[in-house]
């Protein structure tokens, strides 16, 4: 089923959450709403879920305007953060929950009910574990049974509110495969709130990444990835380097150096900020042209198939990171301490001094 | 019976409640004002009644009750009990919080719930011992005639028995707080080099000092209002061993209804202030 | 008696040994002697002392009242503090604190103030001696009494675990389809039921020991009205020692298990509530 999400406000107090948002999950999909603490994700999740009002807008299910349903008829499931098991309840009733409190006419069975939360123990792989309490469970287990209890009622969206949160990290990566596999297995449009761009890059078909409570990009992990639409979305996604300066028809003079900025060729003597992702550069013992910048070598973390540099700016003092893969670096054979230059291969420039919230320099 | 525990009210603000789990206007409004109607009888209105009986014969009278020399001697021997059971119980309280929390040692549970066991014991039964004991049929009783020394009937035993009454307020109030601040900043303190007098009384107690206030109000309210263990070891001789609240039993008794209850409203006041000291208290403690 | 060694802290010894000597000459030695003197008497004589009509009277008395006022205020119990925990009104704060009053009342305060409420005559009697319901000296006194002593138990146990109460798990449950009364039932409910349970034993103990606040509403009639800690005084001031201290026996033994049932039940809400 389809989401379509039509001019949302929501604001608390003074503090607006969300501000203006348009979104259109397509049926069957794995979204990512991706963003830093206080972006608004997790409120845009509960108004999609019902669980809080929203000030202005529309949601639409399947085209249908579901707004004003309450949340217990929206047929979604929702796995929070910290789980919210029913600590009273075994395993098996949390799962069998939704199903129980059906009115009579169209509640199960008391065999179908049992049917059906076996399979669910199934599908999470927690058969052995129906009798047991929450608190006699694992991080991880606990998570898989939040979401079979969320899936017993068969919801036409499953949202899910940092799903991976609350676990250490080898469980994490665990989890998300299987998140994956599961998805592609019960093939419910499923929206899941993260601010962790690894886990948004990998799991989904679709990540949205939010900032300040509006939407800055909208798309495949390969298209937010590789073509950031703002500034913003540059600096979360990856480690990027800020190199501020003027843009002049189709240049940006950074100091001595000049990057080619050719979607600029119009622009004349303005403020920009170029933007080279860590390993978009290429660095040479002496200058390699008028996009060379130079710098000296402060730090080397030499382990693992990437090399990390920190090089300080020549000219300000200014700090670039870069990464090289291992066979570039034994060739270059670089100490600490010794000049080198880099001449980025590939820059985004985005006009006006970089804001506060972008300037994530690597 | 953890009676000093649950004493402590919640201090944090209702969380706002969001479409999803709240109740509707209508429910709502049932439900406070259906709690709010049952806590007016049970509650406010003996209150109220208390200081409109106090004032019924007008103001010279209620002075003239409150005032009168068998009202103040026996609120002399009220603040002379709280006096010395209140620093006892502190003592005691301090002392054994410490060794309980501090310290692991065998029978360690079984001394946590004698602790607690005065709050378990009827007040009547609480000064029933103390007859058992010192009185004329008691064990010592004998011993304590051939000397000379009155304990029943007495104020000694009106000491005793409050002191019995009120000894679990301060460790039940000091236990859970230092078990759940830990030994480290005391160790800490001791391998800087400090003594252990040192320790505690510049690390432990700033640590405690609100909770140890709260189990002192709690204490002092009730050594000072406590009824039915002191009214079985007093033997009500007026002047004597008379505390405020027998003094309102007694003139209650003899039908003098507006002295009774201007007494009372004495006792009440202080009801009222022990209520706000210890509102103000779990603001600090939740601070 | 020895402290395992690893901690450096001084004053083991000070302070068990304070401990253990207030606690031995204030309450431990004292208590004996309701055993020691009811040892004086016989094993029949003992049972013919607690089995008296007169004292089987009083129990009925102090336990049915004492039931019935911690029933009454599990109920309202939870209303008021799932009002004060759950919405917001002008005054929240005060009625929060006056929720305590009954702990901090002197208890003959409490009784006398009562008793001039529910005499015939009374502000609230008076309005009730017309239809035919008297409440002051009768059983139904004695409960009002209780159910004012009662009441701050059961509020301030139960209070804490509405106040933890997680607002996602009641989310979760209207999302998977619950009713608001279906939450309520099936996952507030059995969250603060320990709590709830703990806070009845708690009144239902207190209620059965209380004195002051009872002794001047309830009349005092043997056989109808009396209540056991007046029956023990009563005996006390007859000099009947060791009938007085039988019948203390009985309620002291009452006491201890209703202390170890509440440390039980304390103990599972513990357990079950765990994460």
């Amino acid at each position: 089923m389809s989401i379509e999400v039509r001019n949302l406000r929501k604001a608390f107090g003074t503090f607006v959450a969300l501000d203006d948002v348009n979104l259109d999950v397509p049926g069957g999909e794995l979204v990512a709403l991706l963003g830093p603490s206080g972006s608004g994700k997790t409120t845009l999740l509960r108004i999609i879920a019902g669980l809080e009002p929203a000030d202005q807008g529309l949601i639409r299910f399947e085209g249908e305007d579901t707004t004003d349903r309450p949340v217990r008829e929206r047929q979604v499931g929702f796995v929070f953060q910290h789980y919210a098991l029913f600590r009273h309840m075994s395993v098996f009733e949390n799962i069998a929950f939704g199903l129980r409190v059906r009115p009579r006419p169209v509640r199960p069975s008391d065999e179908e009910i049992r049917d059906t939360v076996m399979g669910l123990l199934r599908l999470v792989q927690l058969e052995a574990l129906g009798q047991r309490r929450p608190s006699e469970l694992s991080g991880g287990q606990r998570q898989r049974v939040a979401l079979a209890r969320a899936l017993a009622v068969k919801p036409k969206v499953l949202l899910l509110d940092e799903p991976f949160g609350a676990l250490d990290a080898k469980v994490r990566k665990e989890l998300r495969r299987w998140l994956r596999r599961l998805h592609e297995e019960v093939h419910v449009t499923s929206v899941f709130v993260t601010h962790d761009q690894e886990e948004a890059l990998e799991v989904s078909d679709r990540v949205v990444i939010m900032n300040e409570g509006r939407v800055e990009q909208s798309g495949t992990p390969e298209e937010v990835y590789e073509r950031p639409a703002t500034p913003f979305v540059y600096g979360f996604l990856g480690d990027v380097n800020l190199f501020h300066g003027r843009i002049d028809r189709g240049r940006v003079k950074v100091g001595a150096s000049e990057l080619d900025a050719p979607e600029w060729a119009e622009a004349r003597d303005q403020a920009g900020v170029a933007y080279v992702r860590t390993y978009d550069v290429e660095l040479t013992p002496s200058s390699s042209g008028r996009s060379s910048i130079e710098t000296i070598v402060r730090h080397i973390r030499a382990f693992g198939p990437v090399i990390r540099l920190e090089l300080d700016r020549v000219e300000d003092g200014g700090s670039v990171e870069a990464h090289l893969p291992r066979a570039q670096y034994d060739k270059l054979g670089l100490v600490k301490g010794q000049r080198v230059f880099v001449s980025p291969t590939s820059v985004r420039v985005f006009a006006g001094p970089a804001d506060g919230s972008a300037a994530r320099i690597a | 019976m953890t009676t000093a525990a649950v004493f402590r009210s919640a201090t944090a603000a209702p969380r706002a409640v969001t479409r999803a789990t709240g109740e509707s206007r209508v429910v709502r409004w049932l439900l406070i004002s259906i709690a709010l109607v049952f806590l007016a009888l049970v509650l406010l209105l003996p209150l109220v009644l208390v200081f409109n009986q106090a004032f019924a014969k007008g103001l010279p009278a209620y002075w003239d009750a409150i005032v009168q020399p068998d009202a103040l001697s026996a609120a002399k021997l009220t603040l002379l009990t709280a006096a010395i059971a209140v620093p006892a119980n502190l003592l005691f309280g301090v002392a054994a919080a410490w060794c309980v929390t501090k310290f692991e040692f065998r029978g360690k549970s079984v001394l946590i719930t004698l602790i607690d066991l005065p709050f378990a014991v009827s007040p009547v039964i609480s000064g029933m011992i103390f007859v058992l004991l010192f009185g004329a049929q008691g064990w010592l009783g004998d011993w304590l005639f051939e000397h000379d020394i009155r304990i029943i009937f007495a104020v000694p035993g009106i000491v005793l028995a409050t002191t019995f009454v009120t000894a679990p307020f301060v460790a039940r109030e000091l236990i859970p707080l230092m078990q759940e601040q830990g030994s480290e900043e005391e160790e800490a303190a001791i391998v800087l080099g400090a003594s252990g007098w040192q320790t505690f009384f510049r690390v432990t107690l700033p640590n405690i000092k609100w909770g140890l206030l709260y189990g002192l109000i709690l204490c002092n309210a009730r050594a000072m209002g406590e009824f039915g263990a002191v009214s079985v070891v007093s033997g009500h001789i007026r002047g004597e061993t008379n505390t405020l609240p027998l003094h309102v039993e007694i003139l209650y008794n003899e039908y003098a209804f507006a002295a009774s209850f201007a007494v009372a409203s004495v006792l009440t006041l202080l009801a009222l202030v022990t209520l706000a000291l210890k509102t103000l208290v779990e603001k600090r403690m939740a601070s | 008696m020895r402290h395992n060694s690893r901690t450096v802290l001084p004053g083991f010894g000070l302070s068990l040994g304070i401990t253990c000597t207030y606690l031995s000459l204030l309450v431990l030695i004292p208590l004996a002697t309701v055993f020691t003197k009811t040892a004086e008497l016989s094993g029949p004589a003992f049972w013919a002392t607690v089995t008296d009509p007169r004292v089987v009277a009083s129990y009925r008395v102090t336990f049915g009242a004492s039931f019935v006022a911690a029933l009454v205020n599990t109920v309202f119990g939870l209303l008021v503090a799932w009002v004060l925990v759950r919405y917001r009104f002008p005054g929240r704060r005060l009625v929060d604190a006056m929720v305590d009053l009954p702990f901090a009342l002197p208890t003959a305060v409490a009784g006398i103030a009562l008793t001039t409420l529910y005499v015939p005559n009374g502000w609230v009697g008076g309005y009730l001696e017309p239809l035919g319901i008297q409440v002051s000296y009768t059983w139904i006194g004695i409960t009002v009494a209780l159910i004012f002593i009662g009441l701050p138990f059961v509020v301030r146990t139960v209070q804490p675990v509405l106040d933890d109460l997680e607002v996602e798990v009641e989310e979760a449950a209207a999302s998977l389809g619950a009713r608001r009364w279906q939450t309520f039932t099936r996952v507030v409910f059995p969250t603060v039921a320990p709590a709830l349970l703990t806070g009845f034993a708690m009144a239902f103990a207190r209620a059965i020991g209380e004195y002051g606040s009872v002794v001047f509403i309830s009349g005092n009639m043997p056989m109808k009205t009396e209540i056991v800690p007046l029956l023990i005084i009563t005996k006390l001031e007859q000099y009947d020692y060791a009938g007085a201290t039988a019948v203390a026996l009985v309620m002291l033994v009452v006491s201890f298990l209703l202390l170890l049932t509440i440390n039980l039940l304390q103990w599972v809400a513990r357990r079950r509530l765990a994460v």
